[in-house]
C-alpha cells in the first residue's frame, strides 16, 4: 500500500550517503530495492506465502509419512461414491485395511474408525489420533478409478518438493535456453537473428496446452517404456516454455546492445563472448527474472490440467503431487455429490479438492504478487 | 493503399509459420509407427493395414508364404513412406495445405461420443464444431474487454488503493487458480441450486436447463424435437452458416437462439475470470506509463476536470496497448478451451480435442485439432495487428 513512509526514516540511498562508510553499490541496490518492496503489502504476502511453502517443501524431509510413500488403504467403489470396505481386500490394493465403526472398539491395532453410513470419511477424532494430521487434513483421499485411499495430510507434505522442484526445475531450464537463444539472436542479429526468431514465433503460435498435449500423446507412442514418466513430462514443459524466453531476452538484448558501454567495451578489445557475458546478459535478465516468476506458479496447474485430461503422468496414481492431487480428487466429485443427495446421511467430501486446490492457489499467486511488487521495486519509471 | 499492403503481407508471413507448427507435428508424426501413420492418413482399413498377410487364408502354420496386403503399399506409396524423410515432409505441407487432414479413427472416444459411425475427413469434423468454439470465444471476449478496461484504468488510478488491490488480488485469483476445479465447482453449485442432478443431461436437471439452458449440449434435448436444419442428434451441424445461434435467428426460432446464448454464458464468464488478469495487468500498466506522461500534466494544468483526464486522454491513450496485448494473450485465452468444454459439455473443437486423447488415441483429430487452434490464434494476430495500424497511425506500416 502506498502509505508515506513513517516519519524518521528516508530511503537507503540518502542514508548511505550520510553516514561515512558507503557500501558496495551491490547491497545498496538491493537495500533500495527491498525499500521500495517493503512499501508494497501484496509483494510482502507475496514473499511470506512463498517463504511458508518453500519451507514445508524443506521440511517435508523431516516429515516420516504413515507407511514407506504415502499411506495407501483400500475401498470398494458403490458406483455412487466411495465407501471404505470392511476389512475386505480390493483387487489391485496393495495394503488390507482394517476398519471398524467408529462406536465399537477397535478390535486390534491399526485399525481405521469410520461410520459406514458416510462416504469416504474418517470420523473428526480418529485422524490425529492415527498420526493422519488434524482434520480435515488428515482425511484420507480416494482416486476414481484405483478405488485407492490415500493420506491427504502425508499427500500434501511430501508432495511439496515435488511441486515447487518440478516448477523450478522447467522454469529454470527454459529460461536458460531462452537465455542462450535470445542473447545470440539479439547480439549476432542477420541470419541467426531470422532463423532463431521464426522457429520461436512458430513455437509460440502453438497454444501452450495443446503443445504439451501432442507432445505427451506422441511420447507414449515413442517411448512406450517411458510412457508418463516424470523425464518425458519435464521435457515437454521446457520445450513449452523456452519461447517466451528467447523473445523476452532477445527485446532487451536489442535494446542493451546499443549502449554506450557496450560500445566502450568493443572499442578497448573485448571479444563477443566476453561482450556477452559480462555486459549484455546482466542487463538483460530482469524482465526474464519477472516472467520466470509469473510462469513457476502456472506449472502445477498444467500439470494438473493434464492429470484432469486423463493422461496417466507418473508411473503410480498416488504419486504426492499437488497437481495430481487436486486432478484426482476432482474425478468423483460430481458422482459424490450425486450419492449424497440421494442418500441424506453424507459428508461431503470439500476437503479433497479444497486443501490441494488452495495450495496450487497460493503458490501461484504468491509468486506472482512478489514479481509484481519486485517489478515495481526495480524500475525506477514506477517508483514514484 | 498503404494498409493494403501491410494487410497482404502480413498474410504472406503467416504462411512461414504455419508451414513451421505442420512441420512439428510432422516431427511428432515421424514418432508414430507406419501403420497407425496410413490409419491416421487414409483412416482405417476394413482389414486393417497388416503389412502382409497369408496368401493362403487355408494355411494356418507360421511359416506360411506371405505377400503383400495392396492397400498397404497403395498407403505407402500415397504418403510417401518409402522415400527419404524430406520427400515425406513435402507430401505432408501439400496435405496440410489442401486441408487434407487425415481421418478420424471410429473407434476412439470422440467418435463414439459424437456418433461418427465411419471414418470421416478430420476437416469435416472440425467444421461441424468449430463454430461453436467461435461464438463462445467471441460471447468471452466481449466479456473480457467489458470489464479489463474499466477496470484496469481505475485500477491505474486509485493505484494501490483497496480499489487497485481488490481488482488485483481477485482477477489473480482467477489465473491461479486451476481452471477445470473453479469449472466443474462452479457447474456442480449451479446444478445444485438449481435442483440437484438428473442423469441424462450433462449432470443437469430441468431446473438447471432452463436457467442455462439447453441447447446444443450433446444429449439435453428431448429426441424428436429437433427442427430439421439442426444436423443429426450428435453434433449439431446447423445450416446454413453452422453457428448454432446465428442459424437459430435465422431459421426464426428464437428459443433456441436464446437457449443456445444461455448455454454459453456461464462457461464464458469462468473464460474471462480465468483470462482475465493478463489483460487487466497490462490494461493497468499501460494506463499507469500514460498517466505519467506530459499531456496529461498538461491536461491538468489547464484545469480541465480530473474525470475528463482519464476518460479522455489517459483512457483512449491506453487502449492501444489494450489491442495489442489481446493478441500477446490470445494463445493462452484459447488453450483453456478445451478444459470448459469438456466440464460443461459444449460441443466445440476443445471438447472433440478432449476426447481424441483419451484412449484409444484418435492422433487424426489431435493433430487437426491443434493445428486448427494455431491457425485461429496466428489470424487473430494478424487481425489484432491491423487494427492496431488502424487505431494508431504512428505505428510504421512497413
Amino acid at each position: 500500500m502506498a502509505t508515506a513512509p513513517p516519519p524518521g526514516t528516508a530511503p537507503p540511498p540518502a542514508k548511505a550517503l550520510s553516514s561515512g562508510k558507503r557500501p558496495s553499490p551491490r547491497i545498496a541496490q538491493i537495500k533500495r530495492t527491498f525499500y521500495f518492496l517493503r512499501r508494497n503489502t501484496l509483494a510482502i504476502i507475496g514473499l511470506a506465502i512463498l517463504l511458508f511453502l518453500v519451507s514445508i517443501a524443506v521440511g517435508s524431509f523431516f516429515y516420516n509419512a504413515p507407511s514407506d510413500q504415502l499411506a495407501t488403504y483400500c475401498g470398494t467403489d458403490t458406483g455412487n461414491g466411495v465407501l471404505l470396505s470392511n476389512g475386505s481386500n480390493a483387487a489391485g490394493c496393495n495394503a488390507v485395511v482394517c476398519t471398524y465403526p467408529y462406536d465399537q472398539p477397535a478390535p486390534q491395532p491399526n485399525c481405521f474408525p469410520v461410520d459406514p453410513n458416510q462416504v469416504s470419511v474418517l470420523p473428526p477424532t480418529a485422524s490425529l489420533a492415527h498420526g493422519l494430521g488434524p482434520f480435515p487434513f488428515g482425511s484420507l483421499t480416494t482416486t476414481a478409478d484405483t478405488n485407492e485411499f490415500f493420506n491427504l495430510f502425508a499427500g500434501m507434505v511430501k508432495g511439496a518438493p515435488w511441486s515447487l522442484g518440478i516448477s523450478a526445475i522447467v522454469v529454470i531450464s527454459g529460461s536458460m535456453i531462452g537465455l542462450f537463444l535470445g542473447a545470440t539472436a539479439g547480439y549476432l542479429g542477420g541470419y541467426a537473428d531470422e532463423s532463431i526468431m521464426r522457429l520461436t514465433d512458430v513455437f509460440l503460435a502453438i497454444p501452450g496446452l495443446l503443445l504439451l498435449i501432442v507432445i505427451l500423446s506422441t511420447a507414449g507412442a515413442l517411448f512406450p517404456g517411458f510412457y508418463g514418466h516424470l523425464e518425458i513430462l519435464l521435457i515437454a514443459f521446457i520445450i513449452t516454455d523456452w519461447p517466451i524466453y528467447t523473445r523476452i531476452v532477445r527485446s532487451q538484448v536489442l535494446v542493451t546492445r546499443e549502449q554506450k558501454f557496450v560500445e566502450a567495451s568493443r572499442a578497448s578489445g573485448a571479444g563477443t563472448f566476453r561482450i556477452l557475458r559480462r555486459h549484455i546478459i546482466p542487463n538483460s535478465l530482469y524482465p526474464m527474472f519477472v516472467q520466470m516468476s509469473l510462469d513457476i506458479g502456472t506449472i502445477p496447474l498444467g500439470l494438473a490440467t493434464l492429470v484432469f485430461l486423463g493422461f496417466s503422468i507418473f508411473p503410480h496414481v498416488n504419486f504426492p503431487e499437488w497437481g495430481s492431487i487436486t486432478a484426482q480428487s476432482v474425478e468423483i466429485l460430481s458422482s459424490t455429490l450425486q450419492y449424497c443427495q440421494e442418500n441424506s446421511a453424507c459428508l461431503f467430501p470439500w476437503w479433497q479438492f479444497f486443501i490441494p486446490g488452495t495450495a496450487l492457489f497460493l503458490f501461484a499467486i504468491s509468486v506472482s504478487f512478489f514479481s509484481d511488487g519486485l517489478r515495481d521495486a526495480l524500475d525506477p519509471r514506477l517508483r514514484r | 493503399m498503404r494498409m493494403w499492403v501491410y494487410i497482404v503481407r502480413r498474410v504472406l508471413l503467416m504462411i512461414p509459420v504455419i508451414v513451421g507448427v505442420m512441420t512439428i507435428t510432422f516431427v511428432l508424426t515421424n514418432a508414430l509407427g507406419t501403420t497407425q501413420r496410413i490409419e491416421t492418413f487414409i483412416g482405417p482399413s476394413k482389414n486393417g493395414y497388416a503389412p502382409q498377410l497369408k496368401c493362403d487364408p487355408a494355411n494356418t502354420s507360421p511359416n506360411a508364404p506371405m505377400c503383400a496386403n495392396p492397400a498397404y503399399t497403395r498407403a505407402i506409396h500415397a504418403l510417401g513412406l518409402d522415400k527419404p524423410a524430406p520427400y515425406q515432409w513435402g507430401v505432408y505441407i501439400y496435405n496440410s495445405l489442401t486441408l487434407n487432414w487425415g481421418n478420424t479413427s471410429k473407434s476412439s472416444d470422440a467418435s463414439q461420443l459424437y456418433g461418427i459411425t465411419t471414418s470421416t475427413s478430420v476437416i469435416t469434423v472440425l467444421s461441424w464444431y468449430l463454430p461453436y468454439t467461435l461464438e463462445l470465444a467471441a460471447i468471452s471476449l466481449l466479456i473480457i474487454l467489458a470489464l479489463a478496461i474499466p477496470i484496469g484504468n481505475y485500477s491505474a488510478v486509485y493505484r494501490n488503493r483497496p480499489f487497485d488491490q481488490a481488482a488485483r488480488v481477485i482477477s489473480f485469483s482467477g489465473y491461479a487458480f486451476p481452471t477445470f476445479l473453479l469449472a466443474l465447482l462452479i457447474l456442480l453449485a449451479a446444478t445444485q441450486a438449481s435442483g440437484g442432478f438428473v442423469a441424462t443431461c450433462n449432470g443437469g436437471s430441468d431446473a438447471f436447463n432452463s436457467w442455462f439452458g439447453s441447447w446444443p449440449s450433446y444429449n439435453c434435448l428431448p429426441s424428436g424435437s429437433y427442427p430439421n436444419w439442426m444436423g443429426s442428434q450428435n453434433h449439431f451441424h446447423t445450416t446454413p452458416t453452422g453457428f448454432p445461434t446465428v442459424d437459430a435467428v435465422l431459421n426464426g426460432n428464437s428459443y433456441l437462439a436464446w437457449e443456445s446464448f444461455k448455454r454459453m454464458i456461464l462457461p464464458a464468464l469462468v473464460i474471462a475470470f480465468s483470462a482475465i488478469a493478463g489483460i487487466l495487468r497490462f490494461v493497468r500498466n499501460s494506463m499507469l506509463e500514460v498517466m505519467n506522461l506530459d499531456f496529461i500534466r498538461t491536461a491538468r494544468s489547464k484545469g480541465v476536470p480530473e474525470k475528463q483526464v482519464v476518460r479522455r486522454h489517459a483512457g483512449r491513450n491506453s487502449l492501444n496497448v489494450t489491442v495489442t496485448v489481446l493478441g500477446l494473450t490470445f494463445a493462452g485465452f484459447i488453450g483453456g478451451f478445451p478444459i470448459i468444454e469438456d466440464v460443461f459439455g459444449l460441443t466445440g473443437v476443445g471438447n472433440l480435442l478432449v476426447q481424441s486423447v483419451k484412449q484409444p488415441l484418435d492422433y487424426g483429430l489431435v493433430f487437426g485439432t491443434t493445428l486448427l487452434f494455431t491457425i485461429i490464434v496466428v489470424v487473430a494476430n494478424i487481425i489484432v495487428d491491423v487494427l492496431y495500424a488502424y487505431l494508431d497511425p504512428r505505428v510504421r506500416l512497413g
